[in-house]
């Protein structure tokens, strides 16, 4: 015990004395924190976690693998282990105090790092410090002990480095640390899944954005820990005091060995792909924490209210201050700056009537159509039109349930699916017109009337052979090419069209659907915008823009309009305190346009930017999504 | 003080090494100060003090701190300081290793042999490669260890060294060691005799040598002036051989005798040289 303290304290010393050892302890993964904190702004959100991530598994790995197995094979091929050799002191003791000293030399790393990131770029402090802290010891003690399996295993200091950069690079890369696992390919997804520096890059992720414990983050743990027994209990029985003694080649396979408990994690994580979805969803979490701040722009509140120009601030995916005329500097608020002049923020769309089920159309092939995967696209294709929530109906619950769990959970980008009875709402009816006293009577008991004219249109466009909507840029952008192919020839094999009497029943219809929304208007219903998308010829997410339209054309003005399908959806839907209006503290679901859509409804098709839960969203990666 | 003499690879390194329990041997047995160093090792370290040919220590550690390093490993424990003191470190102490010049590295790894007040020390080729200052001040090292009574066991390849410093000698030549007991003993048990050498005034006719009992191998330089021969019994030869010059009229301008040396002994039993 004494000569190991002794040995402890000198080597702990000879570290600090080891200008080598101070530069890759301390220097560079400081360096790269400055590097990559300032690349990627790290002060606008949670990106600095990353950084932080990134930072602390480059030290991590640096002090195991160069400082624990550099400094073994050097003090055998020296012959300075030989000296010691004849003295009474044991491997053992020579082991755990080259442990505890990369343990001891790696705690000012993590305090410096989390340190600058809490000071320079408004990091929150770990809530979850201990847990933290308890596994960046683990994974200080594994890839020490890794460093020094190594150094058990080679034969000289050209052996040992060639096995320490093979260990390094792809750890480094391959953890997910450098590049997020979600922007590898997927055969590259499945072999991060092996590599024992990914579980370290999870789990401080986890720990840091995601606020696990330690034990959420168990197996984790435990393969790190297991490797770290492997390693030592083999270091020990390879241990070589002298140079000469040299270890047989096949006894690299040692290393393979130690790294068993990650054949067994990274196989059931491959299988199950919880550590691939945990990152995931953590690298949703980044992306939503950025701080935005969207200036100069006329903003739309939701509630009936306009503000000519302000600037809307978004921090932690909520919206953190609504500005009114100039925002303070971007710089002062640590936001990233989005220019927004001549252009409208309102509220992300809410869609209250649509049938996720149904694919509103026809697909050609029909082997084309999966039903599970359509309900993905659709709930994407929502989004992409700035529609941040959707109430479907009518749809079988399993599949429904299974997008609204992805999405919730941010594995799947794509609008908030609510899923509720339709109580306190009357759809549109359209066959006959509604009698002014209904009206009232919704109107007294604050019942909401859904007029869905989209759904009128399509039925009338189905009648007279009208193929208008196959035009619109969104409906095109939205695709997928199958449906709207299919869907168009289908519509041209059941030519001839109807009849002319057709048409103007179709016609009347519409016309019908159109006179009850004005009644209902004039009456002070509620109003809210569904479009009963999935039914024939209306298109999920591009429905609720022509919805509008319909609504302006049919002389609603534009603001109604634009309540009711964002604040009034929000009231249907009663999520009113989280989200349908530009307001504090709410989610920040932002649809912003060009131009003004209270003087051209249009201008809502005219997407410049959709922001969901303070995610950019990057629109065309929508439909790639895995 | 018991020496280990042989050439380069006569095997004197290896000898040590399988002592302090570094090698394992390959036949034969081994005990340490009752101990057979392949069983009981641990033991063994403890109380043995080592001073190895080829090590190192790092770079960057200071003198009292490899002092009190090794000191941590032991149960028995002698003064550091004092160590220090007397092996001239004390200026040194908080120099690291790598600013010590080889002597100085050499009298600390004597020093770290010594921490443990050992009962036996092992000293392989402590003067191997130092200057003739350096090597002087170890030699003194060495007999203060002598003159301490501790058991020491010096291998070296330094006839001088040898027998200056030795007690008793093994010559060791090939694994095998060829003579064993005291420099003196050692010398006289040879067949090894005395050289005569005598310078001359003038020089004499290369046929006329003397002829005197127990010596031979008369030989006489090529400008007649340098005789030299060998005699078993110097001092019956020498009389001979002055009582020679004396009837020839010559007087010896110089008289040299040099008694056999260990190196002599060496050459004698292996047709060897020491120094090759």
């Amino acid at each position: 015990m004494r000569g190991w303290l002794a040995y402890t304290d000198i080597t702990l010393r000879l570290t600090m004395r080891d200008r080598v050892a101070l530069f890759f302890s301390y220097v560079f993964p400081l360096l790269f924190f400055f590097i990559f904190a300032e690349i990627s702004d790290a002060e606008q959100g949670g990106v600095i976690t990353q950084v932080v991530t990134m930072v602390l598994i480059l030290a991590i790995l640096g002090n195991g693998l160069f400082g624990a197995g550099v400094r073994a094979v050097q003090d055998r091929e020296l012959n300075i282990l030989r000296r010691f050799k004849v003295t009474p002191i044991s491997p053992a003791p020579i082991l755990a105090a080259s442990m505890v000293t990369g343990w001891l030399v790696f705690l000012p790393v993590l305090l410096v790092t989390l340190g600058l990131a809490v000071l320079l770029y408004g990091m929150p402090f770990p809530e979850r410090w201990v847990s933290l802290f308890a596994l960046v010891s683990i994974g200080v003690l594994a890839f020490r002990a890794i460093g020094l399996i190594v150094a058990s295993v080679v034969n000289s200091a050209q052996e040992s480095a060639i096995l320490n950069q093979l260990l390094y690079l792809p750890m480094l890369f391959l953890s997910g640390a450098t590049f997020p696992i979600t922007a590898l390919p997927s055969w590259a997804q499945v072999a991060v899944q092996f590599v024992p520096a990914s579980y370290l890059a999870t789990g401080f992720q986890g720990i840091m954005i995601g606020h696990e414990s330690l034990a959420q983050n168990w197996r984790s743990a435990a393969a790190l820990l297991a490797a770290t027994a492997v390693a030592l209990f083999l270091s020990m029985k390879l241990f070589r005091w002298e140079k000469e003694e040299k270890v047989a080649r096949t006894g690299k396979l040692w290393v393979a060995v130690v790294l068993l408990p990650f054949l067994g994690l990274g196989a059931w994580d491959a299988w199950t792909r919880d550590n691939l979805n945990k990152a995931k969803i953590l690298h949703r979490d980044l992306r939503r924490s950025r701080t935005l701040l969207i200036r100069d722009a006329r903003i739309v509140i939701g509630d009936g209210k306009v503000i000519e120009s302000g600037a809307v601030l978004i921090r932690d995916g909520r919206i953190a201050e609504v500005f009114e005329g100039k925002a303070p500097d971007a710089k002062t608020l640590r936001a990233e700056a989005v220019e927004a002049s001549g252009k409208t923020i309102i509220p992300a769309l809410i869609d209250v009537r649509v049938s996720l089920g149904l694919p509103g159309g026809v697909y050609e092939p029909a082997s084309a159509y999966q039903p599970d995967k359509a309900v993905l696209r659709a709930v994407a294709a929502y989004l992409y039109c700035g529609v941040a929530a959707v109430r479907s109906s009518a749809d079988a619950g399993g599949v429904v349930d299974r997008v609204r769990k992805l999405v919730a959970e941010g594995q799947w980008l794509g609008a908030e699916v609510f899923k509720s009875d339709h109580a306190g709402t009357v759809a549109g009816p359209f066959r006959e017109l509604t009698a002014p006293e209904e009206f009232a009577r919704m109107a007294a008991h604050g019942e909401a009337y859904v007029p869905m004219l989209s759904a009128a249109e399509a039925e009338a466009a189905i009648l007279t052979g009208d193929a208008e909507m196959f035009e619109r840029s969104l409906v095109l952008q939205v695709g997928p090419p199958e449906l709207i192919e299919g869907t168009k020839r289908m519509m041209s094999r059941a030519k001839p069209p109807g009849s002319r009497e057709k048409a103007a029943t179709a016609q009347a219809d519409l016309d019908r659907a159109t006179e009850n929304l004005r009644r209902a208007w004039r009456t002070g219903v509620i109003l809210a915008a569904g479009s009963g998308s999935g039914n024939l010829l209306v298109f999920h997410g591009p429905a609720i823009h022509r919805e509008l339209q319909l609504w302006v054309d049919a002389g609603i003005p534009p603001e109604v309009a634009l309540e009711a399908a964002t604040y009034n959806g929000a009231r249907i839907l009663t999520a009113l305190g989280r989200i349908g209006a530009v307001r504090k503290g709410l989610e920040a679901n932002l649809l912003v346009v060009d131009g003004n859509p209270l003087q051209d409804i249009a201008a809502t098709e005219r997407i410049s930017l959709v922001v969901f839960k303070g995610e950019r969203v990057f629109r065309s990666a929508l439909f790639e999504q895995e | 003080m018991f020496g280990l003499l042989g050439p380069n690879g006569a095997g004197k390194t290896t000898t040590v090494e399988i002592l302090e329990g570094l090698r394992p041997r390959t036949a034969g047995e081994v005990s340490i100060l009752g101990i057979d160093p392949e069983t009981t090792i641990g033991r063994l370290k403890d109380r043995i003090g080592v001073c190895l040919q080829a090590t190192n220590l790092p770079e960057k550690i200071k003198v009292s701190e490899a002092m009190r390093l090794f000191a941590s490993f032991y149960s028995r424990r002698t003064d550091g300081t004092r160590l220090l003191d007397r092996l001239q470190l004390r200026d040194k102490r908080d120099r690291y290793y790598s600013q010590l010049s080889g002597g100085q590295k050499q009298r600390l790894a004597v020093a770290l042999a010594l921490i443990n007040d050992p009962q036996l020390v092992f000293l392989d080729e402590p003067t191997a490669g130092l200057d003739p200052q350096a090597r002087l001040e170890i030699h003194g090292l060495v007999e203060e260890l002598r003159r301490e009574k501790r058991t020491v066991l010096l291998t070296t390849h330094y006839i001088e060294e040898a027998e200056r410093l030795c007690d008793r000698v093994a010559i060791i030549d090939e694994g095998r060691i060829i003579a064993l007991g005291t420099p003196r003993e050692i010398q006289s048990r040879t067949l090894g005799r005395s050289i005569i050498e005598i310078q001359l005034e003038r020089p004499v006719m290369g046929d006329d040598l003397p002829r005197i009992g127990g010596a031979d191998h008369p030989h006489l330089s090529e400008d007649g002036r340098l005789l030299t021969l060998a005699a078993s019994h110097p001092a019956r030869a020498l009389v001979d051989l002055v009582k020679w010059l004396d009837q020839r009229g010559i007087e010896p301008a110089d008289i040299h005798l040099k008694r056999p040396t260990l190196e002599d002994v060496f050459l004698e039993l292996t047709g060897k040289s020491l120094r090759e």
